[in-house]
């Protein structure tokens, strides 16, 4: 079977003029549908690089990267947004919502990049909200939300268009371990619910203990990748 | 995401941000309202003349000449009436007129009219409230109320003119066709024709214009064919009728409207590139959230469509509240016009002009927003994970396509602008000539401002001496990250080199004026001189104290071309200043070469010379074609003189009636009537004396002190310097206000340091005085840079294109700077006052 992401020789070089930093030094990865993988490393071992060259959010030095059959690395900005709006979603370590649009706007915001503009996405959205618990807030703003509360609407955001893959960066790492603990329950009911790969970049050992498989970065390569029977997370 | 997404989230975002952009839509209003305000006024007005072009002219038509009818003309009009033409005879002329109180003379202009039949149409208003008939009779006139301020002669006081007696009867509130007449620039004396006969002003020669205004009934022929039979009359003189109201009017008036609009241009101009400065502070901070949507599958035109729509919604928004201002200023015009016209209240607001305004705020709005706007498309979405990695180095291609982009969006700017300038001008050449002159003084203050700012840092960094820690603070804030000064000083200098240029140009161009009567020229001018004054008057003025140079006397008959080298003139094509000589002018004998004068060719004749022999100017004798040994031939006073040119002449002096294009030898221009103008140079303390006394002994002379002159000039430049400063102000208004804006664009940034400073122990007066020093650089280098800019455009304006004399003077320059330091600190605390009241707690907690 095709894995839905390919990825071969991956390479990131920042070039800042002065200097030259090797960020990933060529990685081969295959990751077939439906599997849920933790990426983990150090700090600066260059996990965040990969997730946003992955999701095409960056543009790599040299390499490959076939996302779902799809060669992304030569695409234009607008197709490479394109393809991220219909395939991938999202949770990052900040929340990253909209502060000027409410929880239900925050969640709705994909489908309407992606054209939608009916009462099918009100009502995914709403059904959404429902499934992390925020009903009575979906017209809070940002603002007006705690950080896990915050992370629930981003959660709920990423499920938005059913994207086959989604991706989390560190989607903790901002909230007390009572909340991260609830927010990774969800993550992975949702994931379950919805049949999706989850990518999920971490350095807690906890949360990684959840994934069917386990890759480690070091120093911008790939030190081990392991397959593994899940924990159920507590 | 659709537009109706997009427009969400703009509004929801200029509502969190409704600070800064409030100061932006100011900028964009103060050049909006600019801008409706001129052409509004100016299409109002124009709106006001052609409905009351009857009443601005007093008639249906009117001819106007500088010569007296022959009875061959009068027996025409005579002609004219029976076929129900009617028709009223008005004079025009300047003289001198005093009063018991006041002894020394004023110079008056005249208007002489019938009163049973003036005017044929509008009202000419009287206080007290009476018929024009009873008060200007044979020993009656009415004044102005600037004349019977000056001469401080009440209503029932005594006047005297051409050294006869009469009684004030009224003042004159309002004339109706006060603009249409000539020779205006004095205070307005009227009078019947019955007292300026009395007065004697009036000869053949006479500086005097005739003016005939004629009614047309439903019996007589319509205007075009009565139009044709006048020229016929009267082929000398300017015929119009009511259709083309006044054109010198209109011309000056499209001219100015054209200048204003354009000055009203750059206050817009000045106030987009505020917008685009909010707009790119704007897309700096909303970076973050452009990222997240980008990354979650927005496209850059997406993206786009929320800050295009900010940036429409600013545009108008601005616009509109300029439009407001515009009214405003509207109604602000009529007050600085009112000497001349009355205008009615119901000529303040024009809904095509504020559609204009609007139009054209939008427009550079959007040009002017366009950079950033474009900067959207060079987001990356990875910055969400890397945001402390310096930006990768993109490749050669990637760059040159994304710099081709700004490139493109320059060139649109330009052309747009350009366009713009071309609309409001009516002219695609001076469309050009704008944009490309703004470019020019736009990137020209761009460089000054980045090498200023540049070397004060340097300065800051290498100084040797130790500069207080405030100063030095204060100093370091002009290079606090997002804090735009130098976008800031091209704004502010843009304002501050404008309004200056238009300051120096017109006050060089005023003493350029003055300075043209260097010493020995004549100071004072004598006009309408008989030949029985001529001697007595040369005697006088020789035994007068303050006497600086010889008087001259020179005779003026009044004579008309009739042929060239035995062509008649109809036959000769002669264009442009040429075809002054169709109509009668004054012309000259001499028997001696005057003073200042050269020959070029040909030869002076001998005094007392039998032969009738002329010398032609340089100009005059190339367009007639003439050198020595051709011929001319003149008509004047029915009499036809024919003179042979013996040479042509170059006179480099200031002259005063007589014109010395054609002088003749005394024998050609023997037994005509003759009048006589002198002109003579006085001490400056002298002049008055001889005015007196010239005036008690000659009262039908008239003496004009140039100086006087050079004062009804320099009220004309000044009321229309007035209003271009007016506008030309929106321009630095604009800039303090896009200060005001950046200042407040950077206000979490001052908060955070506020509060580190008061948690440091810093006192409230010393963080202000901090700001202060800050805000004064940024107003001292603004009006350094404009200051200095306007120097130069000026000294290029006066000396390359109009021809005068430019000469540095520091005072309006240090005026200058010291006021845009002035504004600079009054905008900058208007937009951080707040920022000072700050407790330290509530922020360091929400960090």
């Amino acid at each position: 079977m095709q894995p839905i992401i390919h990825v071969r020789g991956l390479t990131k070089t920042i070039d800042s003029g002065s200097h030259k930093v090797e960020i990933l030094k060529g990685i081969d990865l295959d990751v077939p549908a439906g599997q849920f993988v933790a990426i983990m490393g150090q700090s600066g071992s260059g996990k965040s690089t990969l997730l946003g060259l992955l999701a095409g959010l960056d543009t790599p030095t040299s390499g490959t990267i076939i996302l779902d059959g799809r060669d992304i690395t030569g695409l234009e900005e607008d197709d490479l947004a394109l393809l991220r709006g219909r395939t991938i979603g999202f949770v990052f370590q900040s929340y990253q919502l909209i502060p000027t649009l409410t929880a239900e706007e925050n969640v709705l915001l994909p489908y309407e990049l992606g054209g939608g503009n009916g009462a099918d996405g009100v009502k995914r959205a709403r059904e959404l909200l429902g499934s992390v618990g925020l009903d009575d807030r979906r017209d809070h703003y940002p603002v007006q939300l705690s950080g896990g509360e915050q992370q629930r609407v981003a959660l709920a955001r990423a499920f938005m268009v059913k994207p086959p893959i989604l991706m989390a960066d560190e989607p903790t790492g901002n909230l007390d371990s009572a909340n991260g603990r609830h927010i990774l329950e969800l993550l992975i009911e949702l994931n379950r619910r919805e049949g999706a790969t989850l990518i999920l970049v971490t350095h807690d050992r906890t949360l990684a203990g959840s994934a069917s498989r386990l890759v480690t970065l070091s120093d911008g390569l790939i030190v081990s990748d392991e397959l593994r029977e899940p924990a159920v997370p507590a | 995401m659709n537009w109706r997404i997009a427009s969400k989230i703009a509004w929801r975002e200029m509502r969190s941000s409704s600070y800064r952009f409030l100061f932006v839509a100011l900028a964009v209003a103060a050049g909006v309202g600019a801008l409706t305000g001129v052409r509004g006024f100016s299409q109002s007005f124009r709106g006001m003349l052609l409905s009351e072009a009857r009443t601005l002219m007093a008639g249906d038509l009117s001819t106007r000449m500088f010569a007296l009818p022959n009875e061959e003309q009068f027996a025409a009009l005579e002609d004219l009436a029976s076929r129900g033409v009617t028709r009223t005879w008005v004079t025009e002329t300047l003289s001198m007129a005093s009063s018991a109180s006041t002894p020394d003379p004023l110079l008056v202009s005249i208007k002489a009219v019938d009163p049973k039949v003036y005017p044929f149409y509008g009202n000419l208003r009287l206080e007290p409230a009476l018929a024009l008939r009873e008060a200007l009779t044979p020993e009656s006139v009415a004044l102005s109320e600037d004349l019977e301020l000056r001469l401080g002669v009440p209503v029932g006081g005594t006047v005297r003119v051409g050294g006869q007696d009469f009684r004030v009867a009224a003042i004159v509130a309002s004339e109706p066709d006060r603009m249409s007449g000539s020779l205006n620039v004095g205070l307005r004396l009227l009078m019947s024709r019955e007292a300026l006969d009395r007065t004697g002003l009036i000869r053949p020669g006479s500086r005097a214009a005739q003016r005939f205004l004629f009614k047309l009934s439903p019996q007589s022929p319509g205007v075009e064919e009565v139009r044709g039979i006048l020229r016929k009359i009267f082929p000398e003189a300017r015929v119009i009728d009511f259709r083309e109201t006044h054109p010198s009017i209109t011309r000056g008036l499209n001219r100015s409207t054209t200048f204003l609009s354009l000055v009203s241009l750059i206050a817009l101009i000045v106030g987009a590139l505020g917008v685009a400065m909010a707009m790119h502070a704007h897309i700096q901070q909303k970076m973050d959230s452009i990222a997240i949507m980008k990354s979650l599958g927005g496209r850059s035109g997406q993206i786009l469509r929320i800050y295009l729509l900010q940036a429409m919604m600013l545009g108008l928004g601005g616009g509109l509240l300029g439009v407001a201002v515009g009214s405003g200023i509207q109604a602000l015009f009529p007050a600085l016009i009112a000497k001349y016209f009355h205008v009615r209240p119901d000529a303040l607001f024009n809904p095509g002009a504020a559609v204009q305004g609007l139009a054209a705020g939008l427009l550079t709005t959007l040009l002017f927003t366009l950079p950033p706007l474009l900067s959207i498309r060079r987001i990356r979405p990875g910055i969400i994970f890397r945001r402390e990695m310096p930006e990768a180095r993109l490749p050669w291609r990637t760059r040159a396509r994304e710099s081709r982009a700004a490139w493109a969006a320059a060139g649109g700017m330009l052309l747009g602008l350009g366009g713009i300038a071309a609309w409001l001008s009516d002219s695609v050449r001076l469309g050009a000539w704008f944009a490309g002159g703004l470019v020019t003084s736009l990137i020209a203050l761009t460089l000054v401002a980045w090498i200023l700012l540049r070397s004060l840092r340097a300065f800051l960094r290498r100084s040797p001496w130790r500069i207080p820690a405030m100063v030095r603070h204060g100093m370091a804030n002009l290079y606090r990250p997002g804090n735009q000064a130098e976008a800031v000083l091209v704004a502010l200098g843009v304002g501050v080199m404008f309004t200056l240029t238009v300051y120096l140009v017109q006050r060089s161009l005023l003493e350029t004026i003055v300075k043209s009567a260097p010493p020995g020229m004549p100071n004072v001018f004598l006009l309408d001189i008989t030949e029985r004054e001529r001697e007595p008057l040369l005697e006088l003025i020789q035994a007068q104290p303050g006497l600086a140079g010889k008087p001259q006397i020179v005779p003026s008959v009044a004579a008309k071309l009739s042929g060239v080298n035995g062509t008649p003139l109809e036959e000769l094509r002669i264009e442009g200043w040429g075809r002054r000589w169709r109509s009668t002018r004054s012309v000259s004998w001499q028997e001696e070469l005057p003073e200042h004068t050269t020959i070029l060719q040909g030869q002076w004749w001998p005094k007392g010379a039998a032969e009738p022999m002329v010398s032609v100017a340089e100009e005059t004798a190339k367009i007639l074609n003439l050198s020595p040994g051709s011929r001319i031939e003149m008509l004047a006073s029915g009499r036809t003189i024919q003179a042979r040119v013996a040479a042509v002449h170059r006179t480099e002096a200031i002259r005063l009636g007589a014109t010395n294009d054609f002088l003749f030898n005394a024998s050609a221009l023997a037994g005509l009537p003759t009048i006589y103008y002198g002109g003579v140079r006085m001490q400056p303390g002298g002049v008055v004396a001889l005015q007196r006394e010239a005036y008690r002994r000659f009262p039908t002379v008239t003496v004009v002190n140039v100086v006087d002159a050079l004062e009804v000039i320099q009220e004309m430049v000044d009321q229309i310097a007035l209003v271009v400063r007016f506008l030309s102000a929106f321009a630095i208004i604009a800039g303090a206000v896009i200060l005001a804006s950046s200042v407040a664009g950077t206000r979490f940034r001052r908060i955070r340091e506020v509060v580190i400073l008061k948690t440091l122990g810093g006192t409230r007066r010393r963080v202000a005085r901090i700001f202060s020093v800050e805000f004064s650089i940024l107003g001292l280098v603004a009006g350094v840079m404009g200051s200095v800019l306007a120097t130069a455009f000026s000294a290029i304006l006066l000396k390359e294109l109009l021809d005068a004399e430019f000469r540095f003077d520091p005072l309006p320059n240090a005026i200058a700077v010291v006021l845009t330091a002035v504004i600079a600190n009054s905008a900058g605390w208007l937009a951080s006052f707040r920022i000072l009241g700050q407790k330290p707690l509530e922020v360091l907690r929400d960090e």
